[in-house]
């Protein structure tokens, strides 16, 4: 497969006949900023249209991480990518590999909602834009779907070349949500979506987190056990080593590791004992 | 430690388990007291002494409630909980039992029974006995001491078929005895369920523990 083509493969059907099959794959990935070494040889198959949250303490390199996935990383100076980041078996390093592709195929979603100074229209409509669409009645098709998908449509319609400045916290987040899937990506990166959100946005965030995972491959960073076990369906935990290097110390079902895990040290962080 | 407040909660649940264990166990000691002695005046202390046992039941699953509310514990914490909920409960009706006997008691007065009770104090000592052991075996979180108190569920299953048997032998020998054997027999079947209730313990300590249930009190008989 080439990794800078997309799949012609719509989200439906992707899910649809999605098996347990490794959608993201790492394999000794190891990261360095300078001569620090972030992360230390982190293997995981992270499976197709399913729900994988990432825990673990301050510091431990969840965001790196989840940001070494689509190369977000390289906005970052001085960073060095070692072992292998690998989408539908393909290397997202390789040297043939084009990033802004590789970003295409995978979206990501930030902690603060960070919605352009523009019309809710033309947030949405950003990405399909830069990638060539220009037929107006395409966009809107596109618009509609994309906030239909993150459960914002009923609320915006009739508002859409409104600034995206003046929605709720909430609602900008559900906004940048269906900025991320006006392109069709078909892994979403989270990192702690609903941590600035009050709680009444979180639960509708993790509403629509479950409803995406029908069509999308979704990998979330969060600080927030509960939601972590309410809404995954893998949960790798992060730790620190004597060099502060981040490694996976247990990953598995999220309803194993949170009722029955393997490790103590699991054990310790997932019920507040930890240091 | 941090959270030292949840600490504390989850200590105090568990020992709040063992003095309903202990309560349970006490009034099972003083229902078969009364039987054996024919003490109408004990055997009424045990049946007005159930309410306190449920009184204390229910707050401890209150206490249960409470912590689960407001921690939100999960893996082995959890297991705790849904430990203690099931335990509290087997214990209740382990006391139940023991007011069962109680009443026995007070219907045997006037019945022609003597001093002889067969394996009825026997059945009793035993079952106690797992009782006490089955709450050990929770304290200390003990798989092992859980699994040997579900073989003994056996012995006491065996003392019941005798005095099933002797029952049944002199109720046909001697029908005036009917009654008071039958009151025997309810007896017997009270102290029986005790022993099942106490194997149902430890299997909530080995889920505890190893977060499987499996069923352990299959008897052979």
């Amino acid at each position: 497969m080439d990794l800078n083509v997309r799949p012609n493969v719509g989200a439906q059907s992707r899910c649809a006949d999605a098996s347990m099959q490794a959608k993201v794959r790492t394999e000794e990935l190891c990261i360095y900023y300078g001569s620090f070494k972030a992360l230390d040889r982190i293997s995981l198959d992270i499976p197709e249209c399913r729900i994988t949250a990432i825990i673990g303490p301050s510091g431990c390199g969840k965001s790196t991480f989840l940001r070494s996935l689509n190369r977000m990383l390289d906005y970052t100076p001085h960073v060095r990518v070692e072992g292998h980041a690998l989408l539908d078996g393909e290397d997202i390093y390789a040297p043939a590999a084009d990033p802004a592709a590789v970003r295409y195929r995978v979206g990501m979603v930030f902690q603060r909602p960070n919605p352009f100074p523009k019309s809710i229209f033309d947030n949405v409509a950003f990405g399909p834009r830069m990638h060539g669409v220009r037929r107006k009645g395409e966009l809107a098709e596109i618009v509609e779907r994309s906030l239909r998908s993150a459960a914002l449509w009923d609320e915006v319609r009739d508002k859409l070349n409104k600034s995206a400045l003046a929605l709720s916290g909430g609602q900008q987040q559900r906004l940048c949500i269906a900025r991320a899937i006006a392109v069709e990506p078909e892994v979403i990166l989270m990192d702690e979506p609903a941590s600035a959100l009050d709680p009444v946005a979180t639960i509708k965030i993790e509403e629509l987190m479950r409803e995406l995972r029908e069509r999308y491959t979704i990998i979330v960073v969060t600080h927030n056990m509960q939601q972590a076990a309410r809404v995954s369906d893998y949960t790798a935990f992060f730790m620190m080593n004597a060099e502060r290097a981040g490694f996976v110390n247990e990953y598995g079902p999220t309803d194993e590791l949170f009722t029955k895990p393997k490790d103590k040290r699991t054990e310790e962080y997932i019920t507040g004992r930890f240091g | 430690m941090p959270r030292t407040l949840y600490e504390n909660e989850l200590r105090s649940i568990q020992d709040q388990v063992l003095l309903l264990g202990n309560m349970a166990e006490h009034a099972i000691e003083r229902s078969v007291q009364a039987l054996t002695h024919s003490d109408l005046a004990l055997a009424r202390a045990v049946i007005e002494g159930d309410q306190e046992i449920n009184r204390k039941r229910f707050s401890i699953e209150e206490g249960c409630i409470h912590v689960m509310a407001t921690q939100q514990p999960i893996a082995t914490d959890l297991r705790i909980l849904v430990a203690v909920l099931n335990i509290i409960t087997d214990l209740e009706r382990m006391a139940d039992h023991a007011e069962g006997i109680a009443r026995i008691t007070l219907l045997m007065v006037g019945e022609p029974c003597g001093e002889d009770f067969g394996h009825i104090p026997e059945m009793a000592v035993k079952a106690q006995t797992m009782l006490r052991d089955s709450l050990t075996a929770f304290i200390n979180r003990d798989v092992d001491a859980a699994h040997a108190i579900c073989n003994r569920d056996d012995e006491i299953d065996a003392l019941y078929d005798m005095v099933y048997a002797t029952a049944i032998n002199r109720m046909v020998q001697n029908p005036s005895l009917i009654a008071p054997q039958t009151y025997l027999l309810w007896t017997a079947h009270n102290l029986e369920r005790i022993a099942d209730r106490a194997t149902n313990i430890a299997e909530r300590v080995i889920f505890l523990v190893t977060g499987r249930m499996d069923e352990l009190n299959v008897s052979r008989y």
